[in-house]
């Protein structure tokens, strides 16, 4: 243990020298460390690339605070828990923007569900009629509980345009429902 | 997979030499010592308190400034640790200033007691907290600044911290600069708005120091 450590220090010091073989073994290493730490964290494992990816840049980008003298792991386990932290920031407070979508979807829903002739399948139909792109955001986001930067990812799109189109599939769909 | 091994050879390629950031120690150093040279220019340029002799052999007044100096250095310091994603591996000395801090409390407090029959209140009020406010900037400028330059994963606090830091230089100066016993006024108009000052760091902090 104690020889992977020193291995750790010595690649972070012969890379901050501009040895770029010892900084590519250093990254490596550093991504095989890393990768159970986040994956007992987060649920999916396109989220735990996509943050190992984050953290190895912010460990490029703060490479010049670590001075070789101390022990390399808690300096990027540092980093990588306050990158972490951020993401998960993020994410649920998307999570907490997606609530407000449910809650205009409930708006297009009656008050007495039960004595409403609009049902989840009806909702579904109308869902399906829309068009193919909207309806695939909203079954993604509502029926899968995919997040809209999930969804962004997925579709290839960017977070703001899968948000304009779920805005404007809303608006259809309380048109129709309402008539 | 494929993505991290062509991140890992893109970065790899851009491995110049890097010169790693000065010792906390080395950086605290910097900072303390730019503050105390603009504090005595300061002094200089607006001049002493007329009373100083009489003023340093009073306890609770000698006790009060040593005790805001304590601050200002272990602030100066907790903020260069702060800089470092992992606090430079000293935790405890990052979250030094607690102790100044109380020590700081405890001494007001008791010179409070001790002011009996009460100083005469001078006739100005939040003029002293505008004159602090307007002192601190420039050391504010020059630590966030300097702040920015590392990675801080405690930027909140590192932004708080520094600018109770460059507050501290000028409560500093303005104790050492006007003619003034009433602890009832300093109390309310030098160090009460301290407290809003280390709110407003946290705000600074994350808008300057996130990255």
């Amino acid at each position: 243990m104690s020889g992977q450590n020193d291995n750790l220090e010595d690649l972070m010091r012969r890379s901050l020298a501009g040895d770029q073989r010892a900084y590519a073994d250093l990254l490596r290493e550093t991504a095989r460390l890393l990768r159970p730490f986040l994956s007992r964290r987060l649920r999916f494992s396109n989220e735990v690339d996509d943050l190992l990816q984050e953290i190895l840049l912010s460990i490029h980008k703060a490479r010049h605070t670590y001075d070789g003298q101390r022990p390399y792991k808690p300096w990027a386990y540092a980093i990588a828990r306050f990158r972490l932290l951020d993401h998960l920031r993020t994410h649920y407070a998307d999570q907490l923007r997606h609530a407000e979508d449910y809650d205009e979807l409930e708006e297009i829903l009656p008050d007495d569900v039960t004595e409403s002739e609009i049902s989840y399948e009806s909702i579904s139909a109308e869902v399906e009629k829309l068009p193919a792109k909207q309806a695939t955001i909203l079954r993604l986001m509502h029926h899968d509980g995919y997040t809209a930067k999930e969804v962004a990812a997925q579709m290839g799109m960017n977070e703001s345009a899968v948000k304009v189109a779920a805005h404007r599939a809303y608006k259809i769909l309380r048109e129709r429902l309402e008539r | 997979m494929n993505d991290i091994e062509q991140l890992i050879a893109g970065l790899s390629k851009e491995a110049q030499p890097v010169r790693p950031a000065p010792h906390p120690y080395k950086l605290s150093l910097q900072w303390t010592g730019a503050a105390t040279l603009y504090l005595i220019v300061t002094l200089a340029l607006t001049g002493l308190r007329p009373d100083w002799r009489e003023s340093f052999v009073e306890p609770w007044f000698v006790a009060e400034i040593v005790t805001l100096f304590a601050l200002f250095i272990v602030t100066a310091l907790s903020a260069a640790l702060l800089a470092f994603p992992d606090l430079h591996q000293k935790r405890l000395l990052a979250f030094a200033p607690v102790v100044p801090a109380v020590l700081f409390l405890a001494v007001i407090f008791l010179a409070w007691r001790a002011d009996t029959p009460p100083a005469p209140l001078p006739e100005h009020s939040i003029e002293c907290t505008c004159s602090i406010l307007l002192t601190m900037l420039l050391p504010t400028a020059w630590t966030f600044y300097s702040l920015r330059r590392y990675a801080s994963t405690h930027y909140r606090l590192a932004g708080s911290i520094a600018l109770l830091c460059a507050f501290s230089v000028g409560a500093l100066w303005l104790r050492l600069h006007e003619v003034n016993d009433s602890i009832a006024h300093v109390v309310e108009w030098h160090y009460l708005p301290m407290l809003g000052v280390g709110l407003l760091g946290l705000w600074l902090g994350r808008l300057l120091l996130k990255w």
